[in-house]
């Protein structure tokens, strides 16, 4: 794959590549690398007066309001955010795409009506609906996922139905149905495989998105609740001690914005080298 | 048996500003022999692409029947559409387009095949590689991609494509002119033989009237989507007898000075089809209009022996 | 002309009518039974049942759907449950504080925003371009909450400068519109800088620079104007972003708004504002796209008769 080496030429690429790597890495043997468990509240994990422990020794990122151990939770969390952040994403992706691609192809009455839907959708903020929704169904991890991917379909949904307009009027499409292809076959011999550069640019960039979405919902107590960590629970609880132990919020906030940023370097990397039309947007 | 007749194809656009019909194809009727080749002949906005298309249901029509092999196809469903399909094929005229880019050779040529299954995995890839024999294409050139190759060769898998299935019928609109002069002689001659091997009936659409002259049994002349004159081929090179036709005749660059002819030279620019002139559509540009023309339209009339003409002074200068 | 006008407004509120549909479905799934809410824990079940009439909630869903359309148009955003006032009052309260917010903040956004992308794009491909993209990229990954929090932290903790948080004079209004004009600005910048490279590249400019005009005049007469095209189409769609934004922000600054007002509704769970406010941001959603949609042809010229 010469572009997978081109895009790995930009350095800017190459970090965010590395970092992610880091991150699922750790996410993934959370188990093996946090030196405690995320949840278990040390009885010298809090100072005399009750207060959280900054970094020291035994914790190296210190301890949160229940005395739990810092680094843990931050790696734990960094399973939770991975994990929403790619099942939403997930979700968003395959919905959008099929929605984009049927009403691109089909045009006529159901791509306006599925056009206007969007349209409709795209009048509600996203965290706001997000914010209600999670607030009128019973959280989970799994609710929180399936949440922001209903509230991130609709952008890439938007994309892919211009792209697949113009692509079904190109003539190697007339051409096929000429032949006699049917309408699936036209859909994923054809148009898919156009459309699958833009897919992935947005299925990078979509991770940036959902996961600050879920950190931002977790901050305000209506995303992961604890004691599951995530990387914006923390914050949440720990909000009313960032004066006295700035850590607790500034760690799990560094890590959402590097997280965010590689993510979102890297989808735009994918995208000048996939698309050039594009280039410098965001 | 006809393989194809066509009674008054009509195809309507409608401009979504202005609301106004736009007629490509005005009232068409013509009907094809088997084994023989038509030629359809005319500018750019005559209509004969769209044409075309709507012989393959490609396009619908706004009115008319179609009538393919003795089936009426005008309405049929799109499932035994698809079904017929294999029996009529078009070649298109820019291969650039036409073929998918991301799709190797011989998954192109292949395709036919696979939409219709036909035949084994092993059936399938012997008859490409025999088809892309017979066409000119080089069996190392199977895996590699459309946009590696010349004009003229992706025309030979274009052509590939089309009678790999055997049809009966091939649509082809404008299938050199994208070519050079040179090539053009090697595509016309690959058609001629596959025409002659398979006893395939053509509709070839072009503009350029030599090479109609060159491949066609007989030929239509087409003008802002009526039929203008309708004739064999030989007929029609010799005594033309609308002046449209006899103008763009009069056109072709001829090598030998002695023969010559005046050449006609229209006024003004062929008009657009959204503002089609009354009457006799080519009444302003005709250099042998009267004032009765604008108001006229002319029907298409036999003089002579399956010669057709539409020009309301044709009886009177003939 | 007015037929382009006719069909926006139109298009605006055919939105704003199935904006209202898909809230009040949202409100009548609800698996919270609000009657229950309302009446507490120790109320008997007729006392639930009667106020259940009372609400209408044992209507059929056209029913309700219509008392509940009637009842939008009059202004009655109907009552949150803990609170024992009404939805429109509590909303219209503190529409102020986070509308002059937004102004501000709209407004830093875009000095910030257009001039970096200017900048960029006059500096296209040195250091300074890449350092600006960079600070943009930024500014599109950084959450809002933790940005806030930062600046609250440096600016008015441990620097001092301003006042940790509230309402009531000007210098109260620079943090949280700094913060959020910040973060806006990365779009803004990075969309400018690639509109301002496609002008540049036009023949008009370079016809303006053959005729010997300086480069700020180019910029100021010619470049700016149909640079900015696609930036008026944004600020459509940025007033949908800030209404998320304002949640955060004024929750973290304490700043008496809407956002404030929701931030409350959902720590008690008082779906009832959580859903006025929701409405209330999808109305100015669509409000903005509209003028934007509604200027777009004075400031291009080419979308007039469209």
């Amino acid at each position: 794959m010469s572009t997978l080496r081109r895009i790995l030429k930009r350095k800017s690429a190459l970090l965010s590549l590395i970092f992610i790597a880091l991150i699922t890495l750790a996410a993934i043997f959370a188990p093996l690398i946090a030196p405690f468990s995320p949840n278990e509240q040390f009885k010298d994990g809090l100072t005399l007066q009750g207060a959280p422990i900054s970094p020291s020794g035994t914790y190296l990122f210190g301890t949160d309001l229940l005395g739990r151990d810092l680094l843990s939770r931050l790696i734990y969390g960094a399973r939770t955010s991975l994990i929403v952040g790619i099942i939403a994403n997930g979700v968003a992706v395959l919905l959008g795409t099929t929605v984009g691609i049927t009403s691109g192809y089909l045009k006529g009455r159901i791509g306006s009506i599925m056009m206007r839907f969007t349209d409709l959708m795209m009048a509600f903020p996203a965290l706001l609906l997000a914010i209600t929704l999670a607030a009128i169904f019973s959280p989970s991890l799994l609710i929180v996922a399936l949440v922001i991917a209903m509230v991130n379909w609709v952008q890439i949904a938007r994309v892919i139905y211009t792209q697949a307009i113009s692509i079904s009027e190109r003539e190697f499409v007339i051409a096929s149905r000429g032949l006699g292809a049917t309408n699936q076959r036209v859909l994923l011999k054809h148009i898919l495989p156009h459309l699958l550069p833009t897919v992935l640019v947005y299925a990078t960039l979509g991770i940036a998105t959902t996961v600050l979405l879920e950190a931002t919902l977790s901050f305000l107590g209506v995303g992961v609740r604890p004691p599951t960590p995530s990387w914006g629970n923390i914050i949440f609880e720990n909000q009313t001690y960032f004066i006295t132990a700035p850590w607790l919020v500034f760690t799990p906030g560094a890590a959402i914005i590097l997280l965010a940023l590689s993510f979102n370097l890297l989808g735009d990397a994918l995208r000048d080298e996939l698309d050039p039309t594009q280039r410098g947007l965001s | 048996m006809n393989i194809l007749e066509i009674e008054n194809l009509r195809k309507e656009f409608t401009n979504k500003t202005t609301k106004k019909p736009i007629v490509a194809v005005d009232n068409i009727s013509l009907s094809l022999e088997r084994g023989k080749t038509l030629g359809i002949v005319g500018e750019s906005g005559s209509g004969k692409s769209t044409l075309g298309r709507i012989m393959l249901r490609l396009v619908e029509p706004t009115s008319g029947k179609i009538i393919f092999n003795g089936t009426n196809i005008t309405n049929e469903k799109p499932a035994e559409l698809r079904k017929l399909r294999s029996k009529m094929q078009m070649i298109f005229q820019d291969p650039m387009v036409s073929l998918d880019p991301r799709m190797s050779v011989r998954e192109l040529i292949q395709e036919p095949l696979d939409i219709h299954n036909l035949g084994t995995k092993a059936e399938r890839t012997k008859a490409v590689e025999e088809i892309s024999e017979k066409v000119g294409i080089a069996k190392s050139a199977l895996e590699k991609f459309p946009h590696e190759f010349s004009g003229g060769q992706r025309q030979r898998i274009s052509i590939a494509r089309a009678v790999i299935n055997k049809p009966d019928l091939i649509i082809a609109d404008e299938p050199v002119s994208a070519l050079d002069v040179s090539i053009q002689a090697q595509i016309l001659n690959l058609l001629k033989e596959l025409r002659r091997e398979m006893n395939l009936s053509f509709i070839f659409i072009s503009h350029d009237l030599s090479v109609v002259n060159y491949f066609c049994d007989e030929v239509a002349v087409m003008y802002l989507g009526n039929i203008v004159e309708y004739a064999p081929t030989s007929e029609l090179f010799t005594s033309p007898m609308h002046p449209y036709t006899q103008a763009l005749i009069s056109a072709i660059p001829e090598i030998e000075i002695e023969t010559k002819s005046k050449r006609i030279i229209l006024t003004g620019d062929v008009p657009n089809p959204a503002d089609a002139p009354s009457g006799c559509h080519f009444h302003p540009r005709c250099p042998i209009a009267i004032a009765s023309c604008a108001r006229q339209t002319p029907l298409l009339k036999n003089y002579g022996s399956n010669h057709q003409v539409s020009c309301n002074l044709v009886g009177v200068n003939a | 002309m007015l037929r382009y006008i006719s069909t926006r407004i139109t298009q605006a509120l055919l939105i704003l009518l199935g904006v209202s549909f898909i809230t009040f479905l949202l409100l009548y799934i609800l698996p919270a039974d609000p009657a229950v809410q309302i009446a507490g824990r120790s109320a008997t079940s007729e006392t639930v049942a009667s106020i259940r009439a009372q609400l209408g909630l044992d209507q059929p869903l056209f029913v309700q759907y219509f008392n509940y359309m009637t009842n939008l148009l009059q202004g009655d955003f109907g009552r949150s449950y803990l609170q024992k006032s009404e939805v429109a009052t509590l909303i219209w309260s503190r529409l102020g504080p986070s509308l002059s917010l937004m102004f501000f903040a709209i407004a830093i956004e875009l000095l910030i925003g257009l001039m970096a992308g200017i900048i960029a794009a006059m500096n296209r491909g040195k250091a300074l371009d890449k350092t600006l993209m960079v600070l943009s990229f930024v500014a599109v990954s950084a959450p809002q909450f933790i940005v806030s929090i930062l600046i609250l932290y440096i600016f008015a903790v441990k620097l001092g400068w301003f006042p940790i948080g509230g309402y009531g004079d000007p210098i109260h209004y620079v943090l949280p519109a700094l913060t959020l004009g910040l973060l806006g600005s990365g779009w803004y910048s990075r969309v400018m800088r690639s509109s301002m490279l496609d002008v540049l590249r036009q023949d008009y400019i370079r016809t303006a620079r053959a005729k010997g005009a300086p480069l700020t005049r180019i910029i100021r007469v010619h470049a700016f104007k149909n640079a900015i095209l696609p930036i008026i189409a944004m600020i459509g769609l940025d007033i949908g972003i800030f209404m998320g934004g304002i949640v955060v922000v004024e929750s973290v600054f304490g700043w008496p708004g809407i956002g404030q007002l929701a931030w409350q509704a959902i720590q008690r769970v008082d779906i009832p504002i959580i859903m006025g406010v929701t409405l209330v941001s999808a109305i100015a959603i669509v409000l903005g796209n509209l003028i934007a949609d509604l200027i777009a042809p004075f400031v291009d010229p080419r979308i007039k008769f469209r």
